[in-house]
């Protein structure tokens, strides 16, 4: 499995398909989230934000890149498509945590911010809820289910949007809120995000489940 | 001949991967194979021959697992499966080498192990344009034996090759015919399929079992690769010079080129059947051996295995 992911891995870094979306996360974690000095949870809502977009990027770029016929061997090599499937998915939760790193330490760095352990325990479960999502949510709009480049970031943008932006729906849209919201204390926080985090983890199992159900439907 | 359902083979040695009504289709579509009855052995060369379109390489794939049949039974298949397939698209930025190691980690071999094969199958198929260059920086010669050098990482107890010859420069051809023999020498099988033309292609295997796939179904032509791959075949003709007493071919080897299908010797006269291609090449190196020709005739042979009359 580890092979898998690091070969996985090197056709992503060797691709250069990972450089837009590292970027924009960078942009955005700079002009967001630096030289803020005031509470320390609200900040990682917007770092989380951009994690969710840039970490569906990054997996649908790791999901494609492998042209179908390359993906077919590796599959072989593997034993089966599942293992590809489960090296992918690792792949990309490891891109996100090298993002969530950054946007998790970033603001504390550049900013006044007040750091207690509760509040970066919340911010480290919301990263970890967007990586999730994000990951779910690219696998499902990669090649492995939508055949059709276009079709795929439509759907893509729509399902992102949706998430990010539909007044409390979770876990995306609502953990944002319950972040942005300064009325509470951030170790009262902890239960409802870390409830959140466990719903995006289910989702990435539901996700990786349809789309390899989707992926082999016509083999 | 062959049993109704896979079952189990107590007893025999090696493992027989095993197909039985193997029928697929896609989705609503047309039935690309129907009824297909195949038994591949342990250190078996086979070959399966048919047009473009005609199924091949969607049996391949559910030899090698990457696709189910519709309906039917798939049994045996071994632990070690390689797979070349007909095209491979090196829409890649990595190098041929870093390629295969990558691929040999995969398959679960060390570091040092896994470079040290990816450079031996590079070495021997000898990779112009050298092992650094980025995939998709290949001529199609070039990648399609990075293709075949990553179903050789690890010797493959089942060895699935799509058209291998196709896109492979003729060089390459001598080494490819070696690292099939080598496979079925170690106990492996082997499958290929070809178009059903190209005789320069099958460059000297010798071939246990052949097919021919048409119309969805697989029927056998056996026991000669003759008729499998082989479309364009001349008939020759020879007599040997006299001071050669005794013709005691097949024992003594054929002095002739390559592209001899099958000969029969009866006393002085030597029937051949060549492949087109390589007929001007026989008759002047059976001339310049003092053999004389007696004739020469085209054979229409074009399909189930039926040859033309003597």
């Amino acid at each position: 499995m580890i092979g898998l992911v690091r070969y996985l891995l090197a056709v992503l870094l060797h691709s250069q398909r990972y450089l837009p979306a590292l970027l924009l996360y960078l942009v955005a974690l700079g002009v967001l989230t630096s030289d803020d000095s005031g509470p320390l949870v609200p900040v990682y809502a917007l770092s989380a934000g951009a994690l969710f977009v840039c970490g569906t990027w990054l997996t649908i770029a790791l999901a494609n890149v492998p042209h179908p016929v390359q993906r077919a061997i590796t599959v072989v090599h593997a034993r089966g498509a599942v293992p590809v499937l489960v090296a992918t998915v690792l792949a990309a939760l490891l891109s996100c945590a090298v993002l969530a790193v950054a946007g998790l330490g970033f603001p504390v760095l550049t900013g006044g911010h007040r750091v207690s352990g509760a509040a970066l325990a919340v911010g480290g479960l919301a990263l970890l809820a967007c990586a999730c999502t994000a990951v779910a949510v690219g696998l499902l709009c990669s090649r492995l289910v939508i055949h059709r480049p276009g079709y795929a970031l439509m759907v893509a943008l729509a399902v992102v949007l949706a998430l990010l932006l539909v007044r409390g729906l979770p876990p995306v849209n609502l953990l944002l809120r319950l972040l942005a919201s300064d009325d509470r204390r951030p170790a009262d926080l902890l239960g409802p995000v870390a409830g959140l985090t466990g719903l995006a983890v289910g989702l990435l199992l539901i996700s990786a489940t349809a789309t390899h159900i989707v992926a082999t439907r016509r083999d | 001949m062959t049993a109704a359902t896979c079952g189990v083979r107590a007893g025999s040695l090696g493992f027989v991967l095993c197909l039985r009504g193997v029928s697929k289709r896609y989705g609503r579509g047309p039935w690309v194979l129907s009824g297909v009855d195949l038994d591949v052995a342990a250190g078996q060369i086979v070959a399966v021959a048919g047009d473009n379109g005609s199924g091949k390489s969607t049996l391949l794939r559910m030899l090698v697992g990457l696709s189910r049949p519709t309906t039917g039974e798939i049994a045996g298949r071994p632990a070690v499966v390689g797979y070349v397939p007909e095209r491979f698209p090196p829409d890649e930025r990595l190098s041929a080498r870093s390629y295969l190691r990558h691929l040999g980690r995969v398959r679960g071999l060390h570091r040092a192990g896994a470079a040290a094969r990816a450079d031996e199958l590079l070495d021997r198929l000898s990779l112009a344009g050298g092992v650094d260059t980025p995939l998709r920086l290949l001529s199609k010669g070039n990648a399609q034996k990075v293709a075949l050098a990553q179903a050789m990482l690890v010797p493959p107890e089942l060895l699935v090759l799509d058209e291998p010859w196709s896109g492979l420069d003729v060089a390459a051809h001598g080494e490819l015919a070696r690292m099939i023999e080598e496979v079925a020498a170690a106990g492996g099988a082997i499958m290929f399929t070809d178009h059903g033309g190209a005789i320069n292609t099958f460059n000297g295997v010798a071939v246990s079992a052949g097919y021919r796939i048409a119309g969805g179904r697989l029927t056998g032509v056996v026991p000669s690769s003759a008729e499998i791959v082989v479309a364009d075949v001349a008939v020759v003709l020879l007599e040997s010079p006299p001071d050669l007493d005794e013709p005691d071919w097949p024992a003594g080897g054929l002095p002739f080129a390559d592209g001899v299908l099958a000969a029969t010797a009866d006393d002085r006269r030597v029937t051949l059947r060549v492949a087109g291609g390589s007929v001007d090449q026989i008759l002047l190196d059976a001339l310049n051996k003092g053999w004389s020709v007696v004739g020469v005739r085209r054979e229409d042979d074009r399909g189930d295995g039926r040859r033309a009359g003597r």
